[in-house]
């Protein structure tokens, strides 16, 4: 178990980092270009962008956890980049298929894509992305088996795309592609992509939600109605205690199914929990902050929407809460009532 | 926010394994498990369960306990209820009463009840509510005036959960007037009052369920030696509000619809259509992190920390889960609630429903916690 100062510390140097980097005028600039230079540079620098990928295979090191510390980091400062991409998903994709790790930006993304002599045929739906990125790891049915193929988005036709927060969402058409490399990985290489992109997911969400209960407690506590701050206001303290509640349920889910990861990938049924959970709170936690902080609370100016259209989009990227719950309460009734709390018990491993 | 996810060591663990071994071996096949905190008022069961030395198991040894860490009891209570095991006898006693003498008592009084508490033999009501004082509690009116050796205690305690059973309570009474005291937080003490004493009367309340477990309790003039009295007089709101964050987070928050739960994965769970896997999942989700967060104040604790918010977050997110659990599988399951209905889900279902609106209200209303939390949340503005 990677000890719980170090992924405090990791968090830490994120946040400091993308602090004064992410400005209101950097996030309108890059729902408007797909991109933000002067946010990735820094975090490329430092080594940020591929924490999660072995060193052995070109990244930075260090665990799953790790990479969700930097995550949730980069969940709280909105920072416009594909960070989880980089890392957690492509990277890992790339290093399980001990593929070279490309500089710069990384991307990948779910569809039926085949890989049929030498050239690729599918398309891949709402890629994180792909135009910025410079290359895509594109996981495919070879002839053999699963493999995974780096690609050239150039290469590639890209057909625009944004999710609510104006993240680039592509959709990319590989027919005819072929590859730079190819690779061939465990059949379970899909699923475990899944499983990472949730988590990624789920730990941008607690990110995110934390830096929203700051925000509106702060307004709230600011704003003035009737000769008080409208937090003195019970029904408006009730929504800070709320979003402060799922803001530590999405934290502790996400952070439990990251650590309980250890060194090797997260479990099944930890990331299902960590995304059900984390995918129900955004939602929650979004409705709450803007009834407590208003008509301001909506305007493109205020720092929340950058935020909420950010929550409202995660949640049901990689799956949202009811395809996770979904999953999950498959796997526990199969496992019959008298494994039931011995399954959901089981808490944090101490690593694999 | 003290809220860090924490395993379990090998010895917690194994800890564990033994107690689920031994709820295997004692409690019957068809055994109907109780609604967590809710369960039966067994003696037996209790003094059976502090042969193994898990009743006032943070009780210090010299006096009787197993020195157990917050954690090490935490892993046994929760597998308790979790199996819905018949604690009711010793829970209060042993979660309230035992680490109150410990911290304010006179080393007579934890030489006397505590070595009893933890051999199950010393069972213990809380003696706080009363007609006119329910979440404004330093409002209670019972007055305890000092007579030679002691003080005589009058008034009427309301909801005194098992006072017809056990045998001791904790009242908080007023020993000093109002008007004299100032701060109404002031003038309030604890006493320990015998349930058997001729002077004290207990008749029941019956609840909805129709289940007479709660009681009006008269104090007629009851003396109470010097000795009963608990810590320091004119202490009693600083003590009480103390025990807050051992009281609040723990399992008995969020593990009352654990046997409704799995009754239903029994009834529901071979082949579950969308609707059904989804409210399993759902719940099952919750439940696994619930509990983090839970074992995450317990793991606190231990180390000296005092996380009071934070344990009424996770009393406020556990009991509303409880509630929000009951409806999700009523939904997911379809059909009239039957009391009398075959299966063990039916049973359960209509006990939840009946009791599901005491889980927000006792040990501090929703309302009140959150008004707790907010005040925390908001500290500076
Ligand atoms: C099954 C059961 C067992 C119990 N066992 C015991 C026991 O053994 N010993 C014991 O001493 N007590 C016991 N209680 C009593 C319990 O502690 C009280 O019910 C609780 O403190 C609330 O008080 P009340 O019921 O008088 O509600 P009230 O205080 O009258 O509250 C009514 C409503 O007003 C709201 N409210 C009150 N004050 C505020 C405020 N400041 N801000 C916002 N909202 C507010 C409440 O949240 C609630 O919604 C038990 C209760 C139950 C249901």
């Amino acid at each position: 178990m990677t000890a719980t100062n170090d992924l405090a510390e990791v968090r830490d140097a994120v946040a400091d980092l993308l602090t004064d980097r992410v400005t209101p005028e950097i996030l309108e600039a890059a729902e408007r270009d797909g991109w933000a230079a002067t946010v990735w540079e820094p975090l490329h620098a430092g080594g940020f962008t591929t924490v999660g990928v072995p060193e052995a295979a070109g990244g930075a090191g260090g665990s799953v956890a790790e990479a969700c510390s930097v995550l949730e980091a980069a969940g709280a400062a909105a920072a416009p980049v594909p960070l989880a991409e980089t890392g957690l998903l492509a990277g890992r994709l790339l290093a399980a298929a001990g593929l070279p790790l490309p500089d710069g930006p990384l991307t990948t993304g779910t569809g039926a894509v085949t890989l049929t002599g030498g050239a690729l045929s599918g398309q891949l739906a709402r890629v994180a992305w792909a135009s910025a990125a410079t290359r895509i790891a594109v996981l495919a049915d070879g002839p053999d088996g699963a493999v995974v193929a780096l690609v050239d988005p150039t290469t590639t036709r890209i057909a625009p795309g944004h999710n609510l927060a104006g993240e680039p969402r592509e959709s990319v058409d590989l027919d005819g592609v072929v590859p730079e490399a190819i690779a061939s990985v465990p059949p379970d290489t899909r699923e475990l992509l899944a499983r990472r992109g949730a988590l990624a997911r789920a730990a941008l969400i607690a990110g995110a939600a934390r830096r929203v209960l700051e925000v509106t407690v702060t307004y709230t506590g600011e704003r003035v109605q009737f000769g008080r701050p409208v937090s003195r206001f019970p029904a408006v303290a009730d929504h800070l205690v709320r979003i402060a509640e799922q803001t530590e349920m999405a934290a502790m889910a996400a952070r439990s199914a990251a650590v309980g990861a250890g060194e090797g990938e997260p479990d099944a049924l930890d990331v299902a929990a960590a995304a059900a959970v984390a995918s129900e709170a955004a939602g929650l936690v979004a409705a709450a902050a803007h009834q407590a902080t208003g008509a301001m609370g909506v305007t493109r100016e205020f720092a929340l929407g950058v935020l909420t259209r950010r929550l409202w989009s995660w949640r049901d990227e990689w799956g949202g809460e009811r395809a996770w719950a979904t999953d999950l309460g498959r796997t526990l009734a199969a496992g019959g009532p008298d494994a039931l709390w011995p399954t959901l018990s089981r808490g944090v491993r101490t690593g694999t | 926010m003290i809220f860090e996810p924490t395993a379990l060591s090998a010895d917690e663990e194994k800890l564990r394994d033994e107690v689920r071994g031994f709820l295997a071996e004692t409690l019957p096949p068809d055994f109907r498990p109780g609604l967590g905190l809710g369960g039966r008022h067994d003696p037996e069961f209790t003094r059976t369960l502090a042969q193994r030395g898990w009743v006032g198991m943070s009780i210090p040894t010299r006096y009787g306990g197993a020195g157990a860490s917050t954690v090490r009891r935490f892993v046994v209570i929760e597998e308790l209820l979790a199996a819905g095991a018949p604690i009711a006898a010793h829970w209060i006693a042993e979660r309230q009463s035992a680490p109150a003498f410990l911290r304010f008592g006179t080393e007579e009084q934890r030489e006397w009840f505590l070595p009893r508490i933890a051999a199950g033999e010393c069972w213990f009501s809380l003696g706080m509510s009363e007609p006119d004082a329910g979440s404004d509690l330093a409002s209670v009116r019972t007055t305890a005036t000092p007579v030679e050796g002691g003080w005589r205690a009058s008034g009427t305690k309301v909801w005194t959960t098992n006072a017809h059973l056990n045998h001791f309570a904790a009242m908080l009474c007023r020993t000093t007037p109002q008007a004299e005291a100032g701060d109404r937080h002031a003038g309030l003490s604890q006493l320990i009052v015998d349930l058997a004493d001729e002077d004290v009367h207990v008749s029941p309340i019956p609840l909805i369920d129709g289940e007479e477990h709660v009681n009006e309790v008269v104090l007629d003039g009851v003396f109470v030696p010097d000795e009963r009295v608990l810590g320091e007089v004119g202490q009693g709101w600083a003590q009480v509000t103390a025990e807050l964050a051992h009281e609040r987070s723990g399992p008995d928050r969020y593990l009352s619809i654990l046997g409704l739960y799995r009754a239903f994965v029994d009834v529901y769970g071979r082949d579950p259509d969308d609707a059904r896997a989804a409210a399993i999942g759902r719940i099952g989700a919750q439940l696994w992190t619930i509990r983090q967060l839970s074992l995450a104040v317990a793991r606190s604790l231990d180390q000296g920390e005092a996380p009071a918010v934070e344990a009424s977050l996770v009393k406020d997110i556990g009991t509303t889960f409880e509630q929000q659990v009951v409806e999700a599988l009523r939904d997911a399951a379809g059909g009239e609630i039957d009391p009398d209905g075959p299966t063990m889900f039916d049973r359960l279902l209509a006990e939840c429903v009946l009791n599901a609106p005491t889980w927000t209200l006792r040990g501090g209303t929703t309302e009140v916690l959150r008004g707790i939390a907010a005040k925390a949340l908001t500290k500076g503005s």
